[in-house]
């Protein structure tokens, strides 16, 4: 929203870097509007969700995963994704050179970083669990509350966050201007004289789309092959699909409504405890545009509610892909559950922790999440089914990275007019 | 005199140097510093946080680590360090007496207040990349700065505070004990000081007590080629730039220098002259740390300053003797006083090693 290179109509003077400097609560009242623009249309899809469920036809089912879909104005090209894998990979994308993409999605930690909360910034530690890349590329909207609209925004918003790249778009930009290759292959791809930040993020974005799994044993279960599941796995899913209710919001060839819904998941414990998170914590209250009386009482992740700024909207997250989730533990918004089997005691109990937690705002919880009485055998049939939603794990060696060449020889220099 | 003037050139440098030097009619200004004051309590704050590594974005430098007490409080490299991941552009000047000062940086880009440049310093991605929300966050996390914003009556860390609170440290700082300002000169200091205001014609630059008329001059400084030979510091001057909004960035072989501010051709290589204090701690000297020692500084005057097509019109070979330079570095010498290196001037107790939580999390407001 603030073009920190605002540079025509200051003077120098004037000109600080605005993100950064800023200190206040955002209480701008187009994100308002916007916000409960947003707001109003999700509430309305996921209530006519709910009655169709309850009511009607029932929710879609799920189905084999096709293509991903590829944005018109950022088509895939090999030359593009091969590019988008570098950049993916390369550190120099980041505040101190130390903290690419790569770095919280680490393909050996199933495209994610597995501790609960990702690793940050130096200095810093996030506050929320990272997401896999695996499959990002079919979500409508970004991260866990859905903030981003694309995936080309998402990684500008990743690469130049506080706690994640801490990047700013100028010293990005010059540094791809300093390395040959890159000037090269952008000039290739996208036809400009000097690399171009936002076609950074295009160039990732394709990559991005290539990284999808479309060959799990459900894939090809629901193609027509009915060895491709385990009697134990077609038992899970028939209670996936009736009696524990996943399917509610787990549903389609995503697994996924792309809804906002609090199924009780109670806060970390760790910001109770650990004084960088607790730094972290205050830090993104001012970042998701809190209200100072927000700001001063939030002790968890309202989660959907910053973007809307609904009471009802506090402790929702966007339903999260099935998918390849063998490989992304530990799970939820907050990283609080480190196995399959506990996210299904989770449900089971109807949304509550083994200590009986759950979310500060039980009055927004989902009508769907209530106690399953699924027997000790069932929650093992249903994980079994869970397993189902991944395949192979995919993993890349990362590429080696091009290196920084001076610009100008020193006869050019010594030639240039003084 | 005589005797050194054996040569043509050395001939031609003082008669150019006595044409120069009848019609020099700025009053010399110069006299001693006054100090400045200041309150305790938010200078002792400013100090702690001068010194600590979490006011950048990683954690990983402090102010302290590019204007190093040790140096004066300047870079003692000639070009300073920069952020983790980058370089600089520039040498990092003291920071001594400059709450004596009205415009700030080598461009002279900010003019308003300390106060400014210390959000710049903070803020500027290829400096300390510091996000100031978290840098306050930080700061509430640490009990020792709970305790000392309140003392100092500045209520709860805030960003805002510590644009203030570090001017405040940053207003102890100035020279001490200075022979010049004492009136304690060696002889020779002396000499030197008739030719700073006399035929040297330093003076028509270096007036007043801080020995600077914080005007843009061009003295044809070379560039510092490692600048844009190497792409770690050349990567900070494109950042820089661009985010200046300077025209044509990419083609940019030389430090625009007051251009920047103007957009004025005619500005083009132009640095604020800075202060001649405490020189004797802060080589290498000039905007890019090209000049090593004050011997270099007065034979580049000597010769007439630099080659530049921009060079200041009061430039001219001066035709200064051996001894005639000594006694300007001596004079030079005497306008530094005690080195800031005591506790008084220089934060020495250890940071914590970790953020402490915060007692009692769920029950207390944030
Ligand atoms: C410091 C760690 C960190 C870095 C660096 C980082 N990410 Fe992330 N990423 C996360 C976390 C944590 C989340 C979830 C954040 C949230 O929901 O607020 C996330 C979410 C995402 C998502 C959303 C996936 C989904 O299901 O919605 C994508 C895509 C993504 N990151 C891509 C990137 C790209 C591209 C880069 C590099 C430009 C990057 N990330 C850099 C930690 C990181
Ligand atoms: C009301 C809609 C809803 C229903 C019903 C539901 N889920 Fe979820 N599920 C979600 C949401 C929303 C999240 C993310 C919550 C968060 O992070 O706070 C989630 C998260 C998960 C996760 C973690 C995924 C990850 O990547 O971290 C798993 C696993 C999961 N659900 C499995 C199930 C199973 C198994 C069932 C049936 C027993 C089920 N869900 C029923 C909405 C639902
Ligand atoms: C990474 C190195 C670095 C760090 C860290 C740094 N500075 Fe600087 N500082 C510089 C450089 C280089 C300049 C000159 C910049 C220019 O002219 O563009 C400068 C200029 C200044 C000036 C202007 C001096 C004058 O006389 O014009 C002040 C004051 C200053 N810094 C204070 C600070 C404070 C306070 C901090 C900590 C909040 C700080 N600096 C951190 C490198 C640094
Ligand atoms: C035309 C104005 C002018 C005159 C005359 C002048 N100076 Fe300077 N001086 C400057 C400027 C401007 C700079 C900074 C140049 C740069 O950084 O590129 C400077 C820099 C210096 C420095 C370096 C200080 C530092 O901290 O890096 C010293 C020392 C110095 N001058 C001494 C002298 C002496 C001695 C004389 C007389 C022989 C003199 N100057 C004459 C304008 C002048």
């Amino acid at each position: 929203m603030i073009n920190n290179k605002a540079r025509n109509t200051q003077s120098a003077l004037q000109r600080v870097r605005d993100r950064k400097g800023s200190l206040g609560f955002m209480i701008l009242p187009v994100v308002l509007l916007a916000g409960l623009g947003t707001g109003c249309a999700t509430q309305t899809q996921a209530s006519a969700m709910a009655a169709g469920a309850e009511v009607t036809s029932g929710p879609p089912p799920l189905a084999p995963l096709g293509p991903p879909p590829i944005p018109l104005d950022n088509k895939q090209s090999p030359e593009k994704i091969e590019l988008g894998k570098l950049l993916f990979f390369d550190v120099r994308l980041g505040g101190d050179a130390s903290t690419g993409c790569s770095t919280c999605h680490e393909p050996t930690q199933g495209w994610a970083w597995a501790e609960d909360f990702s690793r940050g910034y130096p200095g810093t530690v996030h506050w929320r669990n990272s997401q896999t890349i695996i499959n990002s590329a079919y979500y409508p909207r970004l991260f866990w509350a859905g903030s981003s609209s694309s995936l080309e925004n998402q990684a500008r918003a990743a690469a130049r966050g506080g706690v994640a790249g801490n990047g700013e778009n100028d010293i990005m930009e010059a540094r791809l201007a300093l390395i040959p290759e890159y000037v090269t292959r952008f000039r290739d791809v996208f036809g400009t004289e000097w690399p171009l930040i936002r076609d950074a993020w295009r160039a990732i974005s394709a990559y991005e789309r290539t990284l999808v799994q479309r060959d799990t044993p459900l894939d090809k279960y629901l193609q027509g092959d009915k060895s491709a599941l385990t009697e134990q796995q077609v038992r899970g899913k028939k209670l996936y699909e009736g009696k524990a209710g996943c399917i509610q919001c787990h549903n389609g060839a995503m697994a996924t409504d792309f809804s906002y819904y609090n199924i009780g998941v109670p806060p970390n414990r760790r910001w109770e405890e650990d004084g960088l998170a607790q730094v972290t914590f205050r830090f993104e209250q001012y970042a998701k545009g809190q209200t100072e009386e927000g700001y001063r009482k939030a002790k968890s992740d309202w989660g959907f509610y910053y973007r809307t700024k609904n009471k009802w909207d506090r402790g929702k997250f966007r339903t999260p892909s099935l998918r390849y989730t063998m490989y992304t533990a530990p799970y939820m918004h907050n990283g609080v559950f480190y196995t399959m089997e506990e996210v299904v005691d989770f449900y089971n109990r109807g949304g509550l922790d083994e200590e009986g937690r759950t979310t500060p705002f039980p009055e927004n919880k989902s009508k769907f999440i209530r106690p399953l009485g699924l027997t000790g055998e069932e929650k093992e049939d249903l994980i079994a089914f869970i397993e189902a939603f991944s395949g192979e794990e995919i993993l890349v060696s990362p590429p080696e990275l091009p290196n920084y060449a001076p610009l100008f020889t020193k006869q050019e220099l010594m030639e240039a007019k003084k | 005199m005589g005797v050194q003037l054996s040569t043509r050139r050395g001939l031609l440098a003082v008669a150019l140097g006595a044409v120069l030097a009848a019609p020099v009619v700025i009053a010399a200004d110069i006299g001693p510093l006054p100090a400045l004051k200041y309150d305790k309590a938010k200078a002792e704050l400013g100090k702690r946080l001068f010194f600590d590594v979490r006011l950048s974005g990683d954690a990983a430098i402090a102010c302290s680590t590019c204007h190093d007490p040790a140096n004066g409080f300047s870079s003692p490299t000639a070009l300073s360090k920069g952020y983790p991941g980058n370089g600089h552009f520039r040498n990092a000047p003291s920071v001594i007496n400059a709450g004596h000062k009205k415009v700030w940086l080598h461009d002279g880009r900010i003019g308003t207040s300390l106060n400014d440049v210390t959000r710049e310093m903070i803020t500027e991605d290829y400096i300390m990349n510091m996000d100031m929300r978290i840098m306050q966050e930080r700061l509430k996390q640490d009990p020792v700065y709970v305790k000392m914003f309140k003392d100092a009556g500045y209520g709860e860390p805030s960003n805002g505070k510590v644009r203030k609170a570090i001017p405040e440290y940053l207003m102890s700082l100035t020279s001490k004990n200075v022979p010049f300002d004492k009136g304690t000169m060696s002889a020779e200091a002396k000499r030197g000081m008739k030719l700073f205001t006399g035929k040297a014609g330093c003076v028509q630059c270096h007036n007043g007590p801080l020995f600077t008329d914080q005007k843009a001059h061009n003295t044809g400084v070379p560039e510092n080629f490692d600048v844009f030979l190497n792409p770690m510091n050349h990567q900070a001057f494109l950042a820089f730039a661009m985010f200046q909004g300077i025209e044509n960035y990419m083609n940019l072989k030389r430090d625009p220098g007051y251009y920047n501010v103007t957009t004025d051709k005619a500005d083009m290589g132009k640095f604020i002259t800075p202060s001649l204090r405490e020189l004797k701690y802060t080589a290498p000297y000039m905007h890019n740390g090209m000049l090593e020692t004050l011997d270099d500084v007065v034979a580049f005057y000597n010769n007439g300053g630099g080659e530049d097509s921009n060079k200041s019109s009061l430039l001219k070979p001066l035709g200064l003797s051996k001894s005639e330079r000594g006694d300007l570095v001596a004079f030079l010498l005497s306008l530094s006083g005690d080195p800031l290196t005591g506790a008084e001037y220089v934060w020495q107790e250890p940071y914590p090693e970790e953020y402490e939580a915060i007692a009692n999390w769920r029950k207390v407001r944030n």
